[in-house]
């Protein structure tokens, strides 16, 4: 339990000594002005005609059981207004937790890619439903980059896309790669990136940014920006990116110095680098892919007040009501 | 200054109390003075004359009940001994003032005395004034002694203390009086009963109490109160209790029937009265209990 303004109990000490002291010089006075009763006071004699009696006495100190009671009923109203105005508060150390994710899935739809991305695209459509908070766009890439869906937290809306996307590349008729063609080339991959890259709107929340590229970097053509260029445009954005490559195997050798250039790149945005030979394991990929941006989110604990007013709102009320109560047999 | 004495007459006079006044002389000229020897006049026949003091011949002559009066066979000396202290200067029982009820009182016994050509005397103090004023028979006289009543019964004089008025009296005096004490309805200390017993030894006493406020009346239940002695506030809180007044109106109850049984056993006549209007019929029914409690 914490005080969020912790000097307002000084400050209600300072008000309370100047009334206190305050009212009882006021009644000093006023006890020296008057030691006589006032004209309005009737005379009456022999008070212990009645004083004298058991039921005087009763009823005293009913009286003053009830006055101490209301007395202790306004006190504790008093403590609870001092506490309340103190503002309590819970302290609790939260980790920044990852809730606030923008994931961009960037997949290469080359031909030899298309049984990885489904893949991914599973497991990004069962993490979905477990998501809250962290938003997720799709964009694919050939030649050119074509956003699927910008990032959204819409996951019923994101699980339709992944399965209709799936569906599509298993079709035999579907033209999923429509509009990924117009580049000078296929597979560019540093202009993949790059379109991933700028994909993050909101530039100025502070969110974590993160590509998910799969690619084997295996470029033919003409690309406007290479594969470091559109790391670096990342890297400057903030944006991770973490690669997985299905090309990086000890039977495609000669693709090595691809591979290379690829974990190069993604490792100098601060991302990870995975190979991998079998679809199957990219659940575990992906699993881990998103433990590493747990790790690197992971920022200083931060010390979270949240006003706990609750313990004294209640004995605010609970003294009100008491006082209520104890005032009314009091004026009866 | 309105005159005290005219109020006391006035009192007498209205309507309600015509007839009581009528009953009052009659009762005062039958205990105190009953019948000597000498006769001296017939008079008409006033309601409260003993009816062995009717002429019976006179009345068959004139038509007209005829009362034989006999000349007193001396002056009486009637001796109002009033307590004066700031007690007194309080409430009475429905709200008058007991100085008040005391004044109307003194003048009343006073009045009658005088016109029956008896002196009166008064002892007046509180605890720590005692003043004696003689015995004397004119109205002036009674006018005066009512003022210092009057004046001297406030709530700044010091408190009460009826002890020191009866010392007073027992001791001062040697010859036999009518002694008429003019008190508040409290019960009586131990020396104010050896007191009150030497003092009927010898003297004729007659008491009249004067009930005190009635604390829990509901009417003063929204007012300040407050006792006279100390200043003391009575706490208005608690005067709402209807438990509690009954239980108070049963206590006054039971603390007059003890005086008055105090008294009874002392064979002195009192009377307990609590306002104004009910000062002249106490004053004749103590005077018939004194007449009564003489045969």
């Amino acid at each position: 339990m914490e005080l969020i303004f912790w000097w307002a109990p000084l400050v209600w000490l300072v008000v309370m000594a100047v009334v206190v002291v305050t009212v009882v010089i006021v009644l000093r006075r006023r006890a020296k002005a008057r030691l006589r009763a006032p004209d309005s006071s009737l005379p009456i004699a022999h008070r212990d005609r009645l004083t004298a009696l058991p039921g005087y006495a009763r009823a005293l100190r009913r009286y003053r059981l009830l006055l101490a009671g209301f007395a202790a009923c306004l006190v504790l109203l008093l403590v609870a207004a001092v506490a309340l105005s103190a503002r309590p508060a819970a302290v609790a150390s939260v980790q920044p937790d990852l809730k606030n994710r923008d994931i961009v899935l960037c997949l290469d739809i080359s031909g030899s890619m298309v049984d990885y991305d489904k893949e991914v695209l599973e497991v990004f459509g069962e993490l979905a439903e477990q998501f809250t908070g962290e938003r997720i766009s799709l964009v694919i890439f050939n030649a050119s980059a074509v956003t699927r869906f910008p990032l959204t937290s819409d996951y019923g809306y994101i699980s339709r896309q992944f399965a209709e996307l799936s569906a599509e590349f298993d079709s035999e008729t579907a033209d999923y790669y429509s509009g990924t063609l117009f580049g000078d080339g296929s597979s560019l991959v540093g202009d993949g990136l790059a379109s991933c890259a700028v994909r993050f709107d909101t530039p100025e929340v502070e969110r974590s940014r993160s590509v998910i590229l799969v690619t084997d970097n295996l470029v033919a053509g003409d690309p406007i920006f290479t594969l470091p260029e559109a790391g670096a445009l990342a890297r400057d954005k903030g944006v991770l990116v973490y690669g997985i490559n299905p090309g990086d195997t000890a039977a495609k050798s000669y693709l090595a110095n691809l591979a290379t250039e690829f974990r190069t790149v993604v490792e100098q945005t601060g991302g990870a680098y995975f190979s991998l030979d079998d679809p199957e394991t990219i659940p575990a990929i992906v699993d881990e892919i998103t433990a590493q941006q747990a790790a690197t989110m992971e920022g200083e604990p931060e010390l979270v007040l949240s006003d706990r007013p609750e313990p004294f709102v209640l004995l605010a009320f609970l003294s009100l009501c008491g006082s209520l109560v104890l005032g009314w047999r009091l004026r009866r | 200054m309105t005159s005290l004495l005219r109020r006391v007459k006035t009192t007498l006079s209205i309507r309600a109390h015509r007839r009581v006044r009528g009953l009052l002389e009659g009762e005062y000229t039958s205990v105190f003075h009953g019948r000597s020897m000498e006769f001296d006049d017939l008079r008409p026949y006033i309601a409260g004359d003993e009816v062995r003091d009717i002429d019976w011949k006179a009345t068959a002559r004139l038509g007209v009940p005829m009362t034989k009066r006999f000349i007193a066979s001396r002056k009486h000396t009637i001796l109002v001994i009033a307590d004066t202290g700031r007690n007194m200067a309080a409430l009475a029982e429905h709200g008058d003032t007991k100085r008040d009820l005391a004044v109307l009182a003194a003048g009343t016994i006073g009045y009658l005395a005088i016109r029956h050509g008896d002196r009166v005397a008064l002892v007046a103090g509180d605890a720590e004034h005692t003043v004696f004023v003689r015995p004397e028979s004119t109205e002036p006289h009674l006018e005066r002694m009512l003022q210092r009543i009057d004046r001297n019964t406030t709530t700044d004089a010091a408190a009460s203390d009826l002890t020191k008025q009866l010392e007073y009296a027992a001791k001062a005096f040697r010859r036999r009086m009518i002694v008429f004490v003019i008190a508040d309805d409290r019960e009586l200390s131990e020396p104010e009963q050896r007191l009150v017993r030497r003092l009927c030894v010898q003297h004729e006493l007659l008491w009249l109490r004067i009930g005190d406020a009635d604390i829990m009346r509901p009417e003063w239940s929204g007012s300040d109160m407050h006792d006279v002695h100390d200043a003391a506030p009575i706490p208005a809180f608690l005067r709402e209790s209807p438990a509690l007044r009954a239980e108070f109106a049963a206590a006054v109850r039971a603390s007059a029937a003890r005086s008055a049984d105090v008294f009874d056993s002392f064979a002195v006549s009192s009377r307990r009265v609590s306002s104004l209007s009910d000062v002249v019929p106490g004053l004749f029914r103590l005077l018939e209990v004194h007449r009564h409690a003489r045969r």
